[in-house]
């Protein structure tokens, strides 16, 4: 019967959580290349907890060790919030590699897709 | 034990589903009136609910200003500016209605927090030009029908680029259609932009669980706007 009951919750809490959510932009998504995905990988240096967009900055070391400077935007703060995201998600230091959608005018600049964590933790902006 | 339990609150939960929340919205109609509450979200966003493919039966005027709109440059919402309406009702991100016996109140998280829909009143003699525009609504049958005018010409009706003249009179028919499922049927009639009404539709879907958050647009906008 406990179990009926636990079964029960578990399938009502699962409908709940199954409507996706949209991934909000403030602004047209035109400036982005949304056919194709780029991936980087490198050292956090600082977090925006921010709205209309979150961001992360992170060095990137090319193949000759010199350092670009790379940005990765994500939605607002209360949608990442829905997502599993903390203000504290992401520290400076942190080796992360993103996969996002990269600005069309060529700049160091991704629109997220997924955050993967050294420890192989993955994110993304979904929301259940 | 447990399934009479479930039994009792399965059906409290379907009565409370049918009760109507709200009496007395409609001034000449004081009995109950349906209830549409609750945070809502749009199920998909739709960045061109209109035309998606083009084909807007622009007149002249209309066809220029919409020539002029560039999303990368000049959309309102880049400056963090109000989306109004019918915009405010495409944004995918949640909002909440709330039913008080004169209004209808839409919050939302977005660059335009709130929406007024006054149950009490015929549009008021004296407008000018707003954003939001002056709402009022009745009530037929399930259905929450909203007529808005009384527009300033500076919001896009999508995030396309449609533009809009302060002529805009905005239909909505809002209805929920299952307990989960919210409706509106948006309907734009612009005599100065448009050579005829059109029509959109957006559905929301029910979020129990989700509470509005606080969404600051111009805390860090690193977006500019050039429009004016």
């Amino acid at each position: 019967m406990r179990n009926n009951l636990r079964v029960f919750l578990v399938t009502a809490v699962l409908l709940l959580l199954s409507f996706g959510g949209a991934t909000y932009a403030h602004h047209a998504t035109a400036s982005f290349d949304m056919t194709s995905s780029s991936t980087v990988k490198g050292t956090v240096t600082g977090f925006d907890w921010t709205n209309p967009h979150a961001y992360i900055y992170l060095d990137v070391k090319d193949a000759k060790g010199a350092i670009e400077k790379w940005s990765v935007e994500m939605g607002t703060i209360g949608m990442l919030a829905r997502a599993g995201w903390k203000r504290d998600t992401v520290k400076p230091g942190d080796e992360i590699t993103v996969t996002g959608n990269r600005a069309r005018d060529g700049k160091p600049f991704l629109r997220l897709i997924k955050l993967v964590f050294a420890n192989g933790q993955e994110l993304t902006q979904s929301v259940q | 034990m447990w399934n009479r339990l479930i039994s009792i609150a399965a059906a409290v939960a379907a009565m409370l589903a049918v009760v109507p929340a709200t009496r007395g919205q409609n001034a000449a109609n004081p009995g109950p009136v349906p209830d549409i509450s609750g945070v809502w979200q749009v199920t998909k966003n739709q960045p061109k609910p209109f035309f998606p493919n083009g084909g807007a039966p622009f007149k002249t005027w209309g066809e220029e200003k919409f020539k002029a709109a560039n999303p990368e440059t000049n959309d309102p919402n880049l400056g963090c500016m109000p989306e109004g309406v019918p915009r405010f009702m495409f944004v995918p991100l949640p909002m909440e209605i709330f039913q008080v016996p004169t209004r209808v109140v839409i919050i939302r998280e977005g660059t335009q927090v709130m929406r007024q829909i006054y149950m009490n009143r015929k549009h008021r003699d004296d407008l000018y030009p707003t954003y939001s525009g002056d709402s009022i609504g009745k009530w037929e049958g399930g259905t929450l029908v909203v007529d808005t005018i009384g527009f300033n010409d500076k919001t896009w009706l999508d995030s396309g680029g449609l533009p809009h003249s302060e002529a805009l009179h905005v239909v909505e028919r809002i209805r929920r259609v299952d307990h989960d499922t919210l409706v509106d049927d948006v309907t734009i009639e612009d005599p100065m932009a448009y050579t005829k009404p059109f029509s959109a539709q957006q559905l929301y879907k029910l979020k129990p669980a989700w509470e509005i958050q606080e969404l600051v647009c111009n805390e860090n906008n690193k977006y500019t706007y050039q429009g004016k």
